[in-house]
């Protein structure tokens, strides 16, 4: 797949003006996020992803490295033709309706007047806020102007959404929405790069994911990669006794009953063969074996604080730039 | 031009909504009406026989009024009304356009559209710029009409009186613009481009303060600040004069208009230019 969204060596310093205090947000930060791909950015507060948005829009100019989208340099206007933005805690004019709103930024985007004509019910309708198209905006509530967010930055039909806590205020159903309406934009081959901190919302949503820390990249890959943990099994079947347990702790496996299963860990995928074809040679009725994994949230919280271990012990060591953490 | 449309159109629905436009077309709809009420001219061969404001009649005295001098008498005492009036309402009405727009959660909505930085500013300088100048248009044509259907007289220079009024809201419109890009504060702005107004208008007398001055260093301090600022006293005169007598000035020797139309528009086109520049840089 091409990668419609990149950044190469991205690093931005930000200096106080008087007394020239500088702040690294950025260090040295490789992206790439392909076309129908749902990219979940991750970070403690202070990690850089909003700045790495910002570079990626032009908002702010990077103090080294490349941002680039669909070819072209973030800095140039025209490579934001196919991308549609909702930020964290924006604030459309409140003066202005739904419906007006989505005329003057579908208009900035170049969307022909004629065309929203037809886009702007369609939208509304999408989003779910048809009945409100001509309130003012600023009797609207968060749940709403979220929406109505996610309006605006699909009015254009992008080829790449960036969104920051697009579930932001929005009540469970509303959240459920906004998720099938996200894989519905990615269906159709829309790129989409998620900065959010609720994890449950990313592992839901994500197919790869990129945790910053301080500025740089401490993890990057699939969310199904980066919460597996090794060869590590639920087994449960019937017939399962200590006999079997005993056989497959010999073998060098690792396994201990859980509430009525057992927690099974293999060397490599050979060896958990050889664990199946024990018990099945002594009778017993596989009904289940499925990898276990961490949550997102325990992978997240793991590398933050493995990151803080090594800062405090001197070495960079604990972090890798690249990989699961496995 | 689908950027400047919307962008325009936007300034317009914002200032709709705003108390102080509201209350600039009410209260110039007021002085109109007004006018348009109260006078009533009494005519014979082209000069003014008698006059009732509301419903009163004025004395005249043994002799009429040409009508002609007294309606010249009233464009060139109301333009220079409006000179002052229009440009201040026109700062109030547009210095918020830069601070809004920087604020945090809507410059991100602007700039992550494909609009380059400086055409969005300039989008909603020539959005202000426009509203201002149909303040202008309203308050001397509907003005100039009303005179012109009382007395039947009609100056065309008290129309062009109102270009030099939009020239110098041009001017001071960019420099709130400027401060606006680099405070990001409308209260700022509105007191910086005022500052400017004023201290311009005093430093029209540049040659008598300096004369005043002991200190060179003061003298030329005064000198520097009255060329590199626009004219405002000045072209609230050459604005009457206009009006008045049909040219720009009628005390040449004392009012170079070259230097004044000229400094005045460098120092917004400067201000101008500036503000671009800084917007197109800045971290947001």
């Amino acid at each position: 797949m091409t990668a419609i969204l990149s950044a190469e060596g991205l690093s931005k310093t930000f200096r106080t003006p008087f007394s020239r205090r500088e702040v690294r947000a950025l260090d040295g930060l490789d992206l790439q996020v392909a076309s129908g791909e749902v990219f979940g950015l991750l970070g403690p507060n202070g990690a850089g992803k909003t700045t790495t948005v910002k570079i990626l829009l032009g908002l702010t100019h990077p103090t080294a490295g490349v941002a680039r989208l669909f070819g072209l340099p973030a800095s140039d206007p025209e490579s934001r033709r196919r991308v549609g933005y909702l930020p964290e805690g924006h604030r459309f004019p409140g003066y202005l309706t739904a419906r007006q709103t989505l005329s003057i930024f579908g208009r900035m985007s170049g969307v022909a007047p004629a065309e929203l004509k037809s886009r702007i019910p369609e939208l509304l309708a999408r989003v779910r806020i048809s009945d409100w198209a001509d309130m003012k905006v600023k009797k609207f509530s968060k749940g709403m102007t979220q929406r109505l967010g996610l309006a605006a930055a699909l009015v254009h039909r992008p080829d790449l959404l960036l969104l920051d806590e697009p579930t932001d205020g929005v009540d469970p159903v509303g959240r459920r929405e906004i998720r099938d309406l996200l894989r519905e934009e990615a269906a159709r081959g829309t790129a989409i790069l998620l900065n959010s901190h609720l994890l449950s919302e990313i592992e839901m949503t994500c197919d790869r994911v990129a945790v910053l820390r301080k500025g740089r990249l401490v993890a990057t890959g699939r969310i199904a990669d980066l919460t597996a943990q090794g060869f590590t099994y639920r087994f449960a079947g019937t017939g399962v006794d200590e006999a079997l347990l005993g056989a497959f702790r010999e073998s060098g496996a690792g396994a201990e009953r859980v509430n009525g299963h057992v927690k099974l860990t293999a060397r490599d995928a050979e060896h958990l063969n050889a664990l199946v074809d024990t018990a099945r040679a002594r009778g017993v009725l596989v009904t289940e074996l499925t990898p276990v994994r961490s949550t997102l949230e325990d992978v997240f919280v793991d590398l933050v604080n493995a990151g803080e271990a090594a800062e405090a012990g001197g070495t960079d060591d604990a972090l890798r730039p690249e990989g699961s953490p496995g | 031009m689908r950027t400047l449309f919307a962008n325009v159109e936007e300034v317009f629905r914002e200032a709709a909504a705003r108390f102080t436009l509201v209350a600039y077309a009410a209260l110039s709809s007021v002085f109109i009406g007004l006018f348009a009420i109260a006078v009533n001219l009494d005519i014979v061969d082209g000069a003014l026989a008698g006059a009732k404001l509301f419903g009163k009649e004025l004395q005249m005295g043994p002799r009429s009024v040409d009508l002609n001098k007294l309606v010249l008498g009233f464009e060139s005492g109301f333009s220079g009304f409006l000179y002052v009036v229009a440009t201040f309402l026109a700062v109030f009405a547009t210095a918020h356009l830069v601070p809004r727009l920087q604020e945090k959660g809507t410059i991100d909505l602007y700039l992550s559209r494909p609009v380059g930085r400086v055409k969005l500013l300039l989008s909603r300088y020539a959005g202000g710029l426009l509203l201002a100048g149909l303040n202008v248009a309203y308050l001397i044509g509907t003005m100039g009409f009303l005179v012109w259907w009382k007395t039947g007289v009609v100056h065309p220079r008290f129309f062009l009186g109102g270009a030099i009024i939009f020239f110098t809201i041009a001017t001071l419109m960019a420099f709130a613009f400027l401060v606006g890009v680099l405070t990001s504060s409308t209260a700022v702005s509105i007191m910086a481009t005022f500052a400017v107004f004023f201290l311009a208008a005093i430093l029209s007398g540049h040659r008598q303060i300096e004369a005043a001055l002991t200190a060179e260093w003061a003298a030329a301090l005064v000198r520097g600040l009255y060329w590199a600022l626009p004219k405002t006293g000045q072209l609230a005169q050459v604005t009457v004069d206009f009006v008045s007598y049909g040219q720009l000035s009628r005390h040449t020797h004392e009012i170079d208009r070259l230097a004044v139309f000229g400094s005045t528009g460098a120092f917004g086109l400067v201000s101008l230019a500036l503000s671009a520049f800084l917007f197109r840089r800045k971290d947001f």
